[in-house]
């Protein structure tokens, strides 16, 4: 294991007209490994929809047991159902393995060549060819570098715009350009992968004449985050938990007006707080103490957190209204949703005595369900989570 | 003088965004900004079921809701030691 971390996404557009996709793209991570395998089934619909989606669970899942590609191959050959008007059975496939976030591992067959860039470049890798099964598979092995770039597609991409704004479509050569113009460090690979199918989108003017698929997988930087929430249920363990959160490598988040108060006495600092709401009232202010990253208020920032969490999960909103806001509860989302990429979460079960009125608007024993909720929709996201209580 | 109002959990939800401008509207009607520092304050342990809680000073307000405003800036602001 290295201080690399890999990142994986993509999208997929329909042929027009078509309610399934004929490709499928499948991503298993293990302990070791993250594999990633983009398959096309032959013609369109149903029938390339199941092709395309027994290749990839049966490779993927093969794949992630550490078989070798040959028994892979020969069991996807074996078990695809024979298409009765072509009288062949295949899906053609892509398979991206990340190992040990060292090594890439890319193995083709018939798809278009996997794009890779370092550095925001083009770069050529090397490939060996063998034939197996009777099939030509394409096989390299690269050694990883930070920022290393590998995008998969369907053909449906290269023929992006053939007899409408092109006369030969889009060549894979184009793909190139274009990926290496709009490159830059930041970009996650599902936004890479959105780029490059609404570009094709586009060259199809919106009525795609094949499935288009592209995933990216994209390595990176570990970037822990620390966010500490609650004072520990025993006021005697307040000096153990801030020494084991202030001992954590990553940027640091507290939430809770209490929570911030104990941080700042074990740093000798003092809590400052704004007195700005920023756009958005329903979020109080933020804080500022020196040495941590980000102050908050507990359980309404954090509550508003998780609906963008879900949002985001289910895809539900596009327009990621966080993204760009000032207040506390974006400015998490921020640091846990697009910067981090392992967080671990310090949760204190103190029972705040200010908040037991029963006049009070609501019930503030929500605060470990909240962050249970939140570190289960970070998962979902690909993020390496951990959660402590105190 | 230091005037904080609290933003804490309890008494966010209780209005302090409606107070914090109270308060801003007040200090410069009576030409007071410069004199006032006035700051926002996480939980000052105070929570009760209405109101805001603020300080003045040394001194903790509880239950401060826009329709006792005038009369706690009148007593613990204009009435404090602005000398």
């Amino acid at each position: 294991m290295n201080d690399l971390w890999t990142d994986l996404g993509y999208v997929s557009i329909n042929k027009k007209k078509e309610e399934l996709c004929g490709d499928r793209v499948e991503i298993i991570k293990t302990d070791t490994a993250s594999t990633l395998v983009l398959a096309d089934g032959l013609g369109s619909g149903v029938k390339a929809n199941i092709l395309s989606t027994l290749t990839s669970k049966i490779i993927c899942t093969m794949m992630a047991a550490n078989m070798p590609i040959e028994e892979c191959v020969d069991a996807v050959v074996k078990t695809l159902p024979v298409c009765s008007v072509r009288q062949v059975a295949y899906s053609t496939f892509t398979i991206i393995q990340i190992i040990e976030n060292e090594t890439a591992k890319i193995i083709q067959f018939d798809n278009p060549k996997v794009i890779m860039l370092r550095g925001g470049e083009r770069y050529d890798y090397p490939v060996i060819s063998r034939v197996i099964e009777g099939k030509t598979i394409l096989e390299s092995t690269i050694p990883l570098q930070l920022n290393d770039v590998f995008i998969a597609m369907s053909d449906g991409a290269i023929y992006a715009g053939v007899g409408k704004l092109m006369n030969f479509g889009w060549q894979r050569e184009n793909i190139l350009d274009f990926a290496e113009a709009f490159y830059d460090d930041s970009l996650s690979a599902k936004m890479i992968a959105t780029l490059i199918v609404d570009e094709c989108n586009r060259l199809y003017e919106g009525e795609p004449g094949d499935d288009t698929t592209v995933a990216a997988v994209r390595i990176r930087e570990r970037k822990p985050v620390n966010l500490m929430i609650g004072p520990p249920a025993d006021p005697a363990d307040v000096n153990k938990m801030m020494t084991l959160f202030f001992s954590k490598e990553g940027k640091r988040i507290v939430c809770g007006g209490t929570t911030s108060t104990l941080a700042a006495e074990y740093l000798h600092e003092t809590v400052r707080t704004s007195i700005d709401y920023n756009s958005d009232p329903a979020i109080p202010p933020i804080g500022f103490i020196k040495g941590v990253d980000l102050v908050t208020e507990g359980v309404i920032t954090l509550s508003r957190v998780v609906e963008y969490a879900r949002d985001y999960v289910n895809g539900t909103d596009l327009t990621a209204a966080w993204s760009n806001r000032k207040d506390g509860a974006s400015r998490i989302a921020q640091m846990l949703f697009e910067y981090a990429t392992d967080i671990n979460f310090f949760v204190g079960k103190a029972i705040n005595p200010a908040h037991q009125n029963p006049d009070l608007p609501i019930t503030f024993g929500i605060k470990i369900q909240l962050v249970q909720e939140l570190a289960s929709c970070l998962e979902k996201m690909g993020k390496q989570i951990k959660v402590s209580y105190f | 003088m230091k005037i904080s109002i609290c933003v804490g959990s309890s008494c966010h939800l209780k209005g302090s965004y409606d107070i914090i401008n109270l308060m801003k509207e007040h200090l410069e009607k009576n030409d007071l900004t410069d004199r006032v520092e006035l700051s926002a304050a996480f939980c000052l342990g105070r929570c009760t079921s209405t109101g805001v809680t603020i300080q003045v000073d040394d001194e903790i307000i509880t239950g401060v809701c826009p329709d006792n405003f005038e009369s706690v800036f009148n007593q613990y602001v204009l009435g404090g030691k602005l000398g």
